[in-house]
Formats: C-alpha cells, sequence, structure tokens
C-alpha cells in the first residue's frame, strides 16, 4: 500500500447531512431529523414512525411490510416515506462514521505505543 | 420492492431508463440502481460519497474496498450489498478468496493491515459507542496509514447507510449470474448515477 491523496470525506458528509435532513423535501424537516436522531439512539418518535426508525438503526433485515406501509400511509406520499427511511439509515451511517473520525483523531493525537 | 414508485420510476426519463438499461442487459434492473435515479434531488448525495470511498483516490484497491462493503452487508444482514459487493470484488480477486474472507477475515490469508482494519470496521459496525482510539491504534501499528484508514471508514459509513435502506426497502435479490452482471456494470459505471 501506499500513501496517496484521498477523498474528502468529511465534506460529503455534511454535504449528505445538509440535503438529507436540512434541507426542505417532501417530508417534514423536523421529522427526518428526529428518524436520524432515533436510529442513532436517540429519543422515541411518534408510531408509526417509532417502530420503522427503531429498526431502521438496530436490525434493519427485520423491518415489515406493514411497517413500511404504515409510514407511508402516516408520511402521505412514496416519496415522503423514503425520505423519513433514508433520514433513518443516514443517522446510523453518520453516528459510525462520527465514532470513526474520534477515534482516529485521538489514536493521531497520542504518542504511539501509549 | 416496497414502494413501488422506485420500482417503476418516478418520471418518464427515469422509467424509459430502467426499460432501456433491463432491454440492453437482458435483466431486471437491480434495486440499487433503482434507488439512484430515484428522487435524485434528494439521494445524490449518498451516490456521491459512496463514489469518492469506493473508486476515489485510495491506497486501497478497488476490490479491496468491495470487499469491506460486502462484510459491512455480512455483519448488517444485507443478502442484497453481500451478493452484489461480493461479486464486484470478485473481478479483481479470486472469488475462493472473497469467499474465505467473508466466511472469517481473522483467519483469511490477507495482509495484517486489512485485517486489522476489517476489526475496526465491524467494531464500527456492530457497537459504534465501543470504538477507541486503541482501536483505530492497532489499525495504524499494523501499518495502515490514517488517510487510508479514514478511506475504509468511509466505505463502511456509507454502507452503514445503503445497507439499512436496501433491507428496509426489501430489495430484491437478483440470481448468481444477475450478481455477476450487475458487477461488470458497477465496475464500469461507479455509485454517482
Amino acid at each position: 500500500m501506499t500513501t496517496q491523496t484521498h477523498a474528502d470525506h468529511d465534506a460529503l458528509a455534511k454535504a449528505l447531512r445538509d440535503r438529507v435532513l436540512d434541507r426542505p423535501g417532501e417530508s417534514d424537516r423536523a421529522l427526518r431529523q428526529a428518524a436520524a436522531q432515533r436510529s442513532a439512539s436517540g429519543p422515541a418518535m411518534a408510531e408509526p414512525y417509532d417502530v420503522l426508525v427503531r429498526e431502521i438503526g438496530e436490525a434493519s433485515y427485520r423491518v415489515t411490510d406493514a411497517q413500511v406501509a404504515s409510514v407511508l400511509q402516516a408520511a402521505g406520499s412514496e416519496k415522503a416515506a423514503f425520505e423519513i427511511i433514508a433520514a433513518a439509515a443516514v443517522g446510523a451511517g453518520l453516528l459510525r462514521w462520527q465514532q470513526a473520525v474520534k477515534a482516529l483523531n485521538e489514536a493521531k493525537d497520542a504518542p504511539a505505543g501509549n | 420492492m416496497r414502494l413501488p414508485e422506485i420500482d417503476r420510476g418516478d418520471s418518464l426519463f427515469s422509467r424509459l431508463l430502467i426499460g432501456f438499461i433491463s432491454f440492453v442487459s437482458r435483466m431486471r434492473l437491480p434495486d440499487a440502481a433503482r434507488v439512484a435515479f430515484y428522487h435524485k434531488d434528494f439521494s445524490a448525495p449518498i451516490g456521491r460519497w459512496t463514489q469518492a470511498a469506493m473508486r476515489g483516490p485510495s491506497a486501497w484497491s478497488v476490490s479491496e474496498r468491495e470487499l469491506m462493503a460486502a462484510l459491512v452487508a455480512k455483519w448488517n444482514s444485507c443478502p442484497f450489498c453481500l451478493g452484489a459487493h461480493g461479486a464486484v470484488a470478485a473481478k479483481g480477486m479470486e472469488r475462493s478468496l472473497v469467499d474465505t474472507v467473508i466466511a472469517d477475515y481473522r483467519t483469511a490469508p490477507i495482509s495484517e493491515g486489512l485485517k486489522a482494519t476489517l476489526q475496526f470496521l465491524e467494531i464500527m459496525t456492530l457497537r459504534p459507542a465501543e470504538l477507541t482510539a486503541e482501536n483505530a491504534r492497532a489499525v495504524l501499528d499494523a501499518g495502515v496509514s490514517p488517510e487510508a484508514l479514514q478511506d475504509a471508514a468511509a466505505v463502511a459509513a456509507t454502507f452503514n447507510i445503503i445497507t439499512r435502506y436496501a433491507n428496509a426497502l426489501g430489495f430484491v435479490l437478483p440470481t448468481a449470474d444477475e450478481f455477476d452482471r450487475a458487477a461488470t456494470m458497477l465496475l464500469k459505471r461507479g455509485y454517482a448515477s
């Protein structure tokens, strides 16, 4: 392996967060932000969102047709339901990104062998 | 696919594109590509970060990064992503090695640097709150540069997103032959639609 220039992942992660969580969409912005927090072990949401979003964060393979159908009905459109599902996934992914960056920065700051 | 609009496309252009690619490739366009064409104003930044992580400049080869993605899929129990990215990894390394690493990377014949990195990514994926500087230090001590570890973490972060929406949306599982043909497309076209 050789050291090479690499992508600006922090900027790409920030652009993702900005678009998915902070800008207008088909769904309510506060709902998307709550979904991102919930899937990263944050506070509970109202149903039917909570059960789906928590599942996406903890064990997405257990998501059911009925959970998605309930959120689709509550959200009002497929695009709005998609945004909430994506926001939950992004919340779980960005939590892991932040943890990894923190661990790496602390390791770089500490002298080797400590 | 639990949201039919993603399956059929949300614009005339998307519907034509899905139909055209399916016709030319003689297979159903995989759901990952259908999602990439859907609600693009909203979802494009996911594709951009994934493209940079998987195909951008990095000390890791494309196959090594695809292998990392496949392992995140295994840890998150996402059969679609495990099949898709194992197939792309196998375009650049022996299929038997891909299968060995996926079965147990700890005993697989791979570099100590890659092994230590996969250990970091496993904790990051399954127990993120437990990830510490000591975990990162173990990777650096195995000869991996901080930039390379960050690149690997970006692969894991993006696939911790993709595996979750793939499972939640109920991606249809292609056959082994379809995975193989889709892998050729993914190598050629990348992730940003």
